[in-house]
């Protein structure tokens, strides 16, 4: 049983565990189980990465055709990850922090944190700076959907909220609000 | 409080300028959809066009027109709140120039109270005046010493004129004796070559 890494139609190298039939099971060992769901964290955190995803559903373990196919299948192999196994995965991945429920209180749906909100804040502060756009006024529907490319492209509103709150906190950013909607300006602080 | 003054106050401007910006993402947002009504009707168009319907393809197509029309004058309204949204910054910039320009006027005459004209003119002159004493006492000095030495001095002057003078004449007489030396060193140069000459002439005889 060869196993060998596999470049996707993205241009993401899987890992060459991904090539392993029981890779897509869960271990009734713990000690086994732990590797396994450590390396899948791992897995799913680069191509959210890669692929610039930010949330996960148990559906897309359950059906196809989502972004995550490439991921939780593997044709070649004829095996996929199933639903429960990654509900499992969801757990761990919320008790160490790198993801939560989004919308909270169910566990259907998780938003990926493959960057901590204190790096997106750095990552917006940056992209301010190289914009020229400190000082001005900013709405969110122009950082997350910006005339030109940019790493913040996509980025879910709740990560960009927290992301400001960190910089309000260094004396950064500035939320307004007014009645339609709201905005944010930042500073070049210290 | 020394941790939030860093951030200035949110004015009413500020809140107007955002409400601004909010429209026009309305007015994207809107544009967008239109768009992707504009490529719908085409691709219905088109479908009904291939299965020979050719009265629900015109009514596609003039319905796309019209979603045209709306698009472009939507893009007619983007340009104007633009406008207005970069004419707002613009003035605000103005303002802070302004505010600036009338610091710096302000610092200007605090320093032009402390250094008024007529206290200007009276240092330059008290000035003239010490200077213009100082050049008497000078002369003074000077005088005093000059009615001494005066003669003295004009003859040691006259000494050294005189002197650099010979020096320049005995240097000419040097120079003179080597214009005949250029004869005698072309004989004996022509004697050295002849002799050179027949060397060379013997010099292979031996190899």
């Amino acid at each position: 049983m060869a196993l060998s890494t596999h470049t996707t139609a993205s241009g993401f190298l899987l890992p060459s565990i991904h090539s392993a039939p029981p890779f897509f099971t869960q271990q009734p060992n713990a000690s086994t189980q732990s590797i396994v769901g450590e390396q899948w964290i791992r897995l799913i955190l680069a191509y959210a990465r890669h692929r610039n995803l930010f949330t996960l559903r148990i559906e897309d373990a359950e059906t196809t055709g989502g972004d995550w196919d490439e991921i939780l299948r593997n044709e070649r192999i004829h095996r996929r990850l199933l639903p429960s196994h990654l509900s499992f995965l969801f757990s761990e991945m919320v008790s160490k922090n790198i993801a939560v429920y989004e919308p909270p209180k169910q566990t259907r749906s998780v938003l990926l944190y493959w960057r901590l909100p204190e790096e997106w804040a750095e990552v917006l502060h940056g992209w301010a700076i190289s914009t020229a756009q400190l000082n001005t006024i900013l709405t969110f529907y122009e950082i997350t959907d910006p005339p030109i490319e940019s790493p913040l492209t996509g980025i879910p509103v709740t990560i960009l909220r927290r992301a400001i709150t960190v910089l309000n906190k260094t004396g950064r950013a500035q939320i307004i609000g007014v009645a339609d909607g709201e905005g944010v300006r930042f500073f070049a602080g210290t | 409080m020394g941790g939030n003054q860093s951030i200035p106050k949110v004015t009413p401007q500020d809140r107007a300028v955002l409400d601004l910006k909010l429209q026009r993402d309305k007015l994207k947002q809107y544009q967008k959809k239109l768009q992707v009504i504009l490529d719908r009707e085409h691709e219905i168009a088109k479908a009904n066009l291939a299965a020979n319907r050719k009265d629900r393809a015109v009514i596609a197509l003039r319905r796309r027109k019209y979603q045209q029309g709306l698009l472009s004058k939507t893009d007619g309204q983007l340009e104007k709140l633009e406008q207005l949204v970069s004419t707002i910054e613009f003035s605000l910039i103005e303002v802070s120039v302004l505010h600036g320009l009338k610091q710096g006027n302000d610092v200007l005459k605090e320093i032009h109270k402390e250094m008024n004209i007529e206290s200007v003119e009276k240092l330059l002159d008290e000035s003239h005046e010490a200077q213009a004493y100082q050049r008497e006492i000078d002369e003074m000095l000077s005088s005093h010493l000059t009615l001494d030495d005066e003669d003295a001095v004009q003859a040691e002057l006259r000494e050294l004129q005189a002197e650099s003078l010979q020096k320049a004449e005995t240097r000419q007489p040097s120079n003179l004796p080597s214009v005949p030396k250029a004869e005698p060193t072309d004989t004996v140069a022509d004697a050295e070559t002849g002799e050179s000459e027949r060397e060379h002439e013997r010099v292979p005889v031996p190899a």
